[in-house]
């Protein structure tokens, strides 16, 4: 048993940094005396949870419980390098939970260039709030989950930005949003979003989540995009908005079912609603 | 009120008397007989008391019970969950629910005890007992007033304290304090007031305090108060909308934004956030091409 011990032991040794994810209050307590009492250069510990529960002070909020552990861990490296915590070739030790309920996986991951996917960016540094976007991606899930009436549906929600998308894009019929104020994550909002999915072109919605309008055809200058071959127009049409405005894509594709989100004309994030 | 009732209870309850006593004379003797005249010495009134006093007894218990199944159906231990008062209840190993249960029952303990005696016609105290009977009701209310004001200060402290919680400024930490402190000046002014304590200079300091409360509240937010009626009138009738082109305050732009305080227009060198009276009072001019 000493050996198992012995060889896991290499799994930690040398971190830089330490990511706990979603951990409950004592074993973070225990974690942060323990390390703290070690002295000599301990490694950063920084949480990682949608709420700030344990009072961590390097702290990363979760906007959305990722359900892929991939993308969890990626987000909490980038977040963790935007505020400065962990730098490119840093080793970091990641505690995790794979499945339901306690941490119960300790991963080893080198920070460097090929996790940068932005992910964390697509929340954070955007220009709509991280709770509009984190809203709409429900939405999105949502709708790829159950479909219209059963059937896989299409959608292009364009988040951000919303002066300068309505100016870079049309009317294709009358706004059925004019004159209303509603916004994203209201639930009877929600089921609005998703009984209109079945009308042509995207959804625009404001940096504060108010929905500006329905059946508008993007034009956004094209050239340059760069997103994965066999993608389809309504994902070229948002993937190009991204790189002409500063808005956040979200596009759920009506062909596989993935949502997906563009910003500055890359594929940033692609989910599959069927693991959530 | 009783005394025309009394002297005829007296009248029929002494031939009535002896007959419980009779059958048990016959078995037992001497001891059974002196029991007897003891059940024939006490007056029937003090019986009646005695039977009241019972009756009220089961009655609080009931109450108190039914009281607290009340509260807990309606959701209170769980609205004041958190509280100071509460914490402070559950150190002593009961919580704010059962003290109020308990109160009620030993209100109406008090009321029994207090019917009992008129009903036994304790003469001698009568003056005081008047007395003491118009002011338990008025305490009752008093403690209830103080309880209740306590736990709605504690939490309207913690609310105010959850809400400011996203601003990290040691100066904030006056406000909910502030707010608890208020409400429970309010419950004590209350209280005294049913007990019948002088509490005009409190109550002018409470004036006094509210108006400066209000005074200051109205000079500090006018300009909020300012935008947010133009916002109301902007959001109902929408003279421009997100993506319209204007010209306001000086800036043209692109407006990205409106809200009830604020509209913003965002312009080749940035995004200008103009309070809602500034576009109202100054006007607006729509770009069209």
């Amino acid at each position: 048993m000493a050996s198992l011990t012995d060889h896991l032991a290499e799994l930690v040794e040398d971190a830089d940094a330490v990511l706990l994810f979603s951990p409950t209050a004592s074993f973070h307590d225990r974690f942060v005396a323990e390390e703290a009492g070690d002295g000599r250069d301990a490694p950063e510990i920084v949480v990682v949870a949608p709420d700030n529960d344990v009072d961590a002070d390097p702290f990363v909020e979760l906007p959305i419980p990722f359900r892929d552990v991939r993308d969890r861990i990626r987000f909490g490296i980038e977040g963790a390098m935007e505020s400065d915590l962990v730098t490119e070739g840093d080793e970091v030790v990641c505690v995790v939970s794979v499945f339901e309920g306690e941490s119960d996986a300790v991963i080893r991951v080198t920070v460097d260039e090929t996790v940068h996917t932005g992910i964390y960016d697509l929340f954070v540094e955007s220009r709509a709030d991280p709770g509009v976007i984190r809203d709409v991606l429900e939405v999105a899930i949502e709708l790829g989950k159950k479909g219209q009436k059963g059937k896989p549906v299409g959608a292009l929600f364009v988040v951000g930005d919303a002066g300068k998308v309505m100016n870079k894009s049309r009317s294709l019929s009358y706004n059925p949003f004019e004159k209303s104020h509603v916004h994203v994550g209201d639930p009877i909002v929600n089921v609005m979003l998703k009984e209109f999915s079945r009308l042509d072109g995207a959804f625009v919605i404001s940096d504060s989540g108010k929905i500006v309008s329905a059946y508008r055809y993007l034009e956004p200058a094209a050239e340059g995009v760069d997103i994965p071959k066999g993608l389809g127009a309504r994902h070229m049409a948002g993937g190009a908005i991204t790189q002409d405005t500063n808005a956040t894509a979200i596009v759920l594709s009506e062909s596989d079912g993935l949502v997906r989100a563009f910003k500055g004309g890359r594929l940033v994030l692609e989910v599959d609603p069927e693991e959530y | 009120m009783t005394r025309p009732t009394a002297p005829r209870l007296v009248e029929t309850a002494v031939p009535t008397a002896p007959e419980p006593a009779g059958p048990a004379s016959v078995g037992t003797g001497t001891p059974a007989r002196t029991a007897g005249e003891l059940l024939g010495v006490v007056p029937d009134r003090v019986w009646l008391a005695l039977f009241v006093l019972a009756l009220g007894l089961a009655l609080a218990v009931l109450v108190g019970i039914v009281n607290r199944r009340l509260l807990v159906r309606a959701g209170v231990p769980e609205a004041i969950e958190g509280t100071t008062f509460e914490r402070t209840a559950r150190e002593f190993d009961t919580s704010t629910v059962r003290i109020v249960a308990k109160l009620s029952t030993y209100f109406i303990v008090a009321v029994t005890v207090l019917v009992a005696l008129t009903v036994a016609e304790v003469r001698y105290v009568d003056l005081f007992w008047s007395d003491v009977a118009a002011f338990v009701p008025r305490l009752f209310v008093a403690v209830l007033v103080v309880i209740v004001g306590i736990v709605v200060g504690d939490k309207a402290e913690l609310l105010v304290a959850e809400r400011l919680r996203g601003i990290k400024l040691p100066e904030v930490g006056v406000l909910p304090t502030l707010v608890k402190y208020s409400v429970v000046y309010v419950a004590a002014l209350i209280a005294l007031g049913q007990v019948g304590v002088q509490t005009l200079a409190l109550v002018v300091l409470l004036a006094a305090y509210s108006f400066a409360v209000v005074l200051l509240t109205a000079l500090a937010t006018k300009d909020l108060l300012a935008a947010g009626a133009a916002g109301v009138f902007l959001l109902l009738r929408q003279p421009y909308g997100i993506g319209d082109e204007v010209r306001v305050a000086g800036q043209r732009g692109i407006v990205q934004e409106v809200d009830l305080f604020v509209t913003h227009v965002e312009t080749d060198d940035g995004e200008h956030v103009i309070p809602n009276h500034a576009v109202f009072r100054d006007g607006i001019v729509l770009i069209r091409e």
